[in-house]
């Protein structure tokens, strides 16, 4: 195990450089931070020294010289926007992202399998039915709809929450509720799809002709051989919540990375750009060792 | 066989419908649905003093919502479809590379995978915008490479198990050739995973192409898809929901049907499953 | 384990929730659409940050009223006057502190000065002040002296928009900004909130508001919510189909003009036929109370009618689709390539509905003739065609916002309409000379000046095709007594909200 994480930390270490390569070099191809920074009637004397105060006059190759010369002492740069430590203008967006993304995963793996395997155990059946067509009308229908639906019905109408903001536990109810249910519809069918399999499949087919007719055996035996595409379609999603919700962070006023990332991006403000990427991406590599991890665990045959 | 299920069929029914909008709705419809009539603004659903085509109501510019959304399925289905095809067949193909071949390969395309899926779409979609033309190809291009490393991971993921698996093994010692294992064995056990993640990714793509298309790429108005109409009817959502809710629902009702039609497909198509089609055939007949 | 403890504690260190907020509390909360990214008061012209700042935690020189017809009012200064050809005196306040304490005198004016225009930090404010040279000279510690090369006859409304900071502050952004203002900013959870307090030590009148919080939301929907649901007291800007309830929602002018910017330098736009075409062809009744809000007025002029010297006698372009499509013929006649397709670029969300008004306007314009593309796109992507160098390898209409509420339309013409102007699409000697003189000019020459030149850029030169002076929504809640104006854009004055 121990040799795997080394070399997984070497790899993923290139992989990262590869990304911070491509990231800044193709995001300064796609214009010029100083007209969007300054009004559009600021002078071209402005324009030129807003330039050359943050280093972007000098050839990209030397911007990213230096660039590379910081990071290697742990400075990211600053924000052109913020005039702050981009670092530390992303880490506080990124802790509110991690503590929605693991809520909302934790509650959405717990409630798919569940609900997924019962639907796979008692196909075809009204449970079934009901089961599927909720979940693939919740994966497929667009979030701003449930979001604005749900602060209409709970806040406006009920006055039971409130519309958004982070201040109490109540604030959390509905952003999590939203983020909850594409992931959910998602998981479930492959919970559902590939617990079917699994159920025909030859091991379980072989205990059931043994006479084991314990529900909870089979259920544990088939559960484990359709674990992986299940793991696999979790640590997607996981990736895409901590990419950022942008929908649920915009509706809600939750300060999460996804905004910030959007906003940066739109006002091409590289280095929060970079240090955005580089934070959810050191997080998605260690989700994807995880789920390697796991996958070793659920079936020592696998050596990845 | 397929009438057996009847959610099945009427499933089938709905998507072949779907096509023959695709097909012929621009040719015949695209004239009355870009005719803007701001004294239809907003119009309500559910009559029809203004004609058949107002039955579902009328646009923030007047146009009639029907026929729109009939015209707009030609450029939603050719991008949804392009984009989870092309990213199906590349993860896949990517995926059973990884599993299959050295763990070198394998190392090197997880690794691109993983930068893939660190990679924020909007930034990509901005940087292709600033160096191709828009075009539906560059948008099909933007969302399809986005999508890649959930049928990637899925993919190697499987073929890591099946490999290992007696029949595998068997076939292996027997002789047979990687590509008879690869299509005769290993793919059929995970094209039911990759169906159904790739239905979902349906609605999945159609609405977040509607995402791209403020930033100027692919789908410009007066051009139309079911995503922007969504998109463009959410500042009504309050007081004139329809705008956003039937091409919402339209999504919706493809996604389910392509759906319902893989889980028909998954069980038609495995003989140690089929059974169940005909038992319910039976209940129902 | 670690997370469902501190849930548990979350849950049990929240109190209550109650949106209703107790009846002799006087803090108020306004939720904005756009979060400030910075707090520096050399930045409060941008909106988001002048919102909180202006007015609240700095003060100017001069103030500019805007809801009644006072002119230019005294804030820190008391008088000004002209002492000599090219300078101004101003008179300041005595017995005026910042919040940490210290006095205010000339220094600081002269170093706030300094320090908007020093090349060590990009300060929005300067801007205003391009082009001119002036130089502060401090006579005593509470008279300072502003010497202008050429002259400048509205300094003194420059000057409104002067922030006012310790002649201590650094040559960088600051992140604690001190004033002179009623309020001091009191915390910043960045992407959360800020809370202003209110100060005992302002030399003017206290407020009735005693302290603020701001919040921040994108969606237009959720803010109208909050004011609903009492979670906010103020949503300066709703959108227009969410402001359905009289009792709480004001519409007022928010100073933007749109119009589309012609660039005369390709064919078939250099044509004047064509650009007349262009103007009669929409329909711009047709957009009031539909796809824009009721009181959205036709625009003569690129600046609102409160604006000096704007011209009356100026009439909208009428709707003709019949003489759009004889001079479109008249011009083909003649060899204009009136057939060219033109792009139509639109910016995404520049303000609501802007994506059907340019539908709406390619409608239109097809319907008499015109080959129209549109083309919507992002804000930096927008740039690229508005401003110069322009491309030019087609016929392009700019779709464009402009906002000007300061009174007076040098902030506007300069930039867009002198042949030298970012934004500008003409090259006409006589417009050059008009915008030259007028700025140099006082009083009544100056308004007539004016008056002159929106006349001509409308009827002769026919430079753009202008459309509509917007209006803003803002809601308001009942427990306070509060009415937007057509600064409301870029500030909000705490101090003019009172509790009923």
């Amino acid at each position: 195990m121990s040799s795997m994480l080394g070399k997984r930390a070497v790899s993923s270490f290139i992989s990262l450089m590869v990304l911070i390569v491509l990231v800044f070099f193709l995001s300064r191809l796609t214009g010029d931070p100083a007209a969007l920074y300054l009004p559009v009637d600021a002078s071209e004397e402005m324009r030129q020294n807003f330039r050359e105060i943050h280093g972007l006059n000098d050839p990209v190759l030397v911007q990213f010289g230096h660039y590379l010369a910081d990071l290697v002492r742990f400075d990211f740069g600053d924000s052109l926007r913020k005039a702050r430590p981009a670092l530390e203008v992303v880490l506080e967006a990124f802790t509110w992202t991690l503590e929605l993304a693991l809520i909302t995963m934790a509650l959405v793996t717990a409630a798919a399998i569940a609900l997924g395997s019962l639907a796979a155990f008692n196909i075809g059946s009204p449970l079934d039915r009901i089961a599927s067509l909720l979940s693939l009308i919740g994966a497929s229908a667009p979030d701003f709809w449930i979001a604005i639906v749900g602060i209409v019905l709970f806040s406006v109408s009920l006055g039971w929450l409130p519309t958004s903001g982070t201040g109490s536990v109540w604030h959390w109810i509905l952003p999590i509720s939203v983020l909850f249910i594409r992931p959910f519809g998602l998981i479930l069918q492959v919970v559902r799809g590939s617990m079917i399999t699994a159920l025909g499949s030859a091991y379980v087919k072989t205990a059931r002709a043994k006479g084991v007719k314990n529900r909870p055996i089979i259920f544990v035996h088939t559960l484990r051989n359709a674990m992986l595409p299940v793991i696999t379609v979790i640590g997607d999603q996981a990736a895409a919540l901590l990419n950022g919700a942008v929908v649920v962070e915009t509706i809600f006023g939750f300060p999460g990375v996804g905004k910030l990332m959007i906003d940066s991006i739109l006002q091409r403000d590289f280095n929060v750009i970079l240090a955005a990427i580089m934070v959810t991406a050191l997080a998605i590599f260690v989700m994807n060792l995880l789920i390697d991890i796991a996958y070793a665990l659920l079936d020592p045959r696998i050596r990845t | 066989m397929l009438w057996a299920d009847k959610f099945a069929f009427a499933a089938a029914l709905f998507l072949m419908l779907m096509l023959l909008f695709a097909i012929f709705g621009p040719a015949l419809l695209d004239g009355v649905a870009s005719k803007q009539n701001l004294r239809a603004r907003n119009a309500a659903p559910f009559t029809v003093e203004r004609g058949f085509l107002y039955l579902l109501g009328g646009d923030a510019l007047g146009r009639p919502l029907l026929a729109r959304i009939i015209v707009a399925a030609q450029n939603t289905l050719t991008i949804a479809a392009g984009a989870v095809a092309a990213s199906m067949v590349i993860g896949s193909t990517l995926g059973l590379i990884a599993g299959y071949a050295g763990k070198t390969t394998g190392e090197v395309i997880m690794r691109l995978a993983d930068v893939i899926m660190s990679f924020p779409s909007l930034l990509l979609a901005v940087i292709v915008l600033y160096m191709l033309e828009p075009s539906i190809g560059n948008l099909v291009l933007v969302l399809a490479i986005t999508r890649i490393p959930i049928y990637l991971r899925t993919t190697r993921a499987e073929v890591l198990e099946v490999r290992e698996r007696m029949f595998v093994q068997a076939a292996q010692v027997m002789g047979a050739s990687t590509s008879r294992i690869i299509f005769r064995h290993i793919l059929p056990v995970i094209l039911p995973t990759l169906l159904t993640i790739a239905t979902l990714d349906f609605a999945f793509v159609m609405l977040a192409e509607s995402a791209l298309s403020f930033l100027g790429i692919g789908i410009q108005p007066p051009e139309v898809t079911w995503g922007l109409m969504v998109s463009q009817g959410r500042q009504y959502l309050t007081n004139a929901w329809w705008l956003a809710f039937w091409p919402g629902l339209m999504i919706i009702l493809t996604t389910m049907s392509l759906n319902l039609l893989s889980g028909w497909m998954r069980v038609a198509l495995n003989p140690t499953q089929r059974w169940r089609l005909e038992l319910g055939g039976k209940r129902n007949g | 384990m670690k997370y469902i403890t501190a849930l548990a504690g979350l849950l049990l260190a929240s109190t209550a929730m109650s949106p209703a907020f107790a009846q002799d509390n006087h803090d108020v909360t306004v939720v904005l659409a756009e979060e400030a990214d910075v707090i520096e008061p050399c930045m409060a012209t941008r909106s988001n940050i002048g919102r909180i700042v202006l007015q609240n935690i700095s003060e100017t020189l001069t103030e500019l009223d805007v809801r009644g017809d006072k002119g230019l009012m005294p804030r820190l200064a008391e008088s000004w006057e002209m002492a000599g050809d090219n300078t101004w005196r101003f008179h300041l306040r005595e017995g005026v502190k910042f919040s940490d304490g210290s006095d205010f005198d000339a220094e600081d004016v002269k170093h706030s000065f300094e320090r908007a225009g020093s090349d060590q930090i990009t300060c929005e404010i300067s801007r205003y002040y391009e082009g001119i040279d002036i130089t502060p000279k401090v006579v005593d510690a509470h008279t300072i002296d502003f010497t202008t090369e050429p002259a400048q006859p509205i300094l003194p409304l420059l000057l409104s928009l002067l922030t006012i900071v310790p002649s201590e502050t650094p040559l960088e952004f600051t992140r604690n900004p001190i004033g002179t203002g009623p309020y001091m900013l009191a915390e910043w959870n960045p992407g959360q909130d800020i809370k202003l307090a209110r100060r005992d030590d302002y030399w003017g009148e206290a407020p009735a508001v005693t302290g603020a919080t701001y919040l921040f939301r994108t969606d237009a929907a959720v803010r109208a919510a909050m004011v609903q649901t009492g979670e906010a007291d103020i949503a300066p800007s709703i959108s227009a189909t969410d402001a359905t309830d009289p009792e709480m929602d004001f519409s007022y002018p928010n100073s933007e003009t749109t119009y589309l910017r012609i660039d005369q330098n390709v064919a078939p736009l250099g044509d004047k036929r064509v650009r007349e075409a262009l103007n009669l062809a929409l329909d711009r009744e047709a957009f009031i109370g539909t796809i824009l809000a009721e009181g959205t007025q036709i625009a003569t002029a690129i600046n609102v009618p409160t604006t000096l010297g704007w011209n009356p006698d100026v009439t909208a372009w009428p709707y003709d689709p019949d003489k759009a499509r004889a001079l479109l013929a008249e011009a083909k006649a003649d060899g204009v390539p009136v057939e060219t397709t033109i792009s139509l670029i639109g910016r995404t969300g520049n303000f609501p509905g802007a994506t059907e008004v340019f539908e709406a306007i390619q409608g239109m314009l097809t319907d008499v003739g015109f080959n129209i593309d549109l083309q919507m796109v992002e804000v930096a992507e927008h740039e690229q065609y508005y401003s110069k160098p322009y491309v030019e390898d087609r016929p392009i209409l700019v779709g464009a916002q402009h906002d000007n509420s300061r009174g007076d339309p040098v902030f506007s013409m300069y930039f867009k309409y002198h042949s030298e102007g970012r934004q500008s699409g003409i090259n006409d000697p006589k417009v050059d000379e008009l915008i030259e003189t007028a700025t140099a000019a006082t009083g009544e020459e100056r308004s007539a000046l004016w008056s002159e030149l929106f006349a001509y850029l409308h009827d002769d030169v026919v430079a753009d095709v202008l459309l509509f002076h917007m209006v803003g929504h803002a809601r308001v809640g009942g427990r306070v007594d509060f009415t937007p104006t057509i600064a409301t854009n870029s500030s909000l004055q705490l101090s003019e909200i009172g509790f009923k």
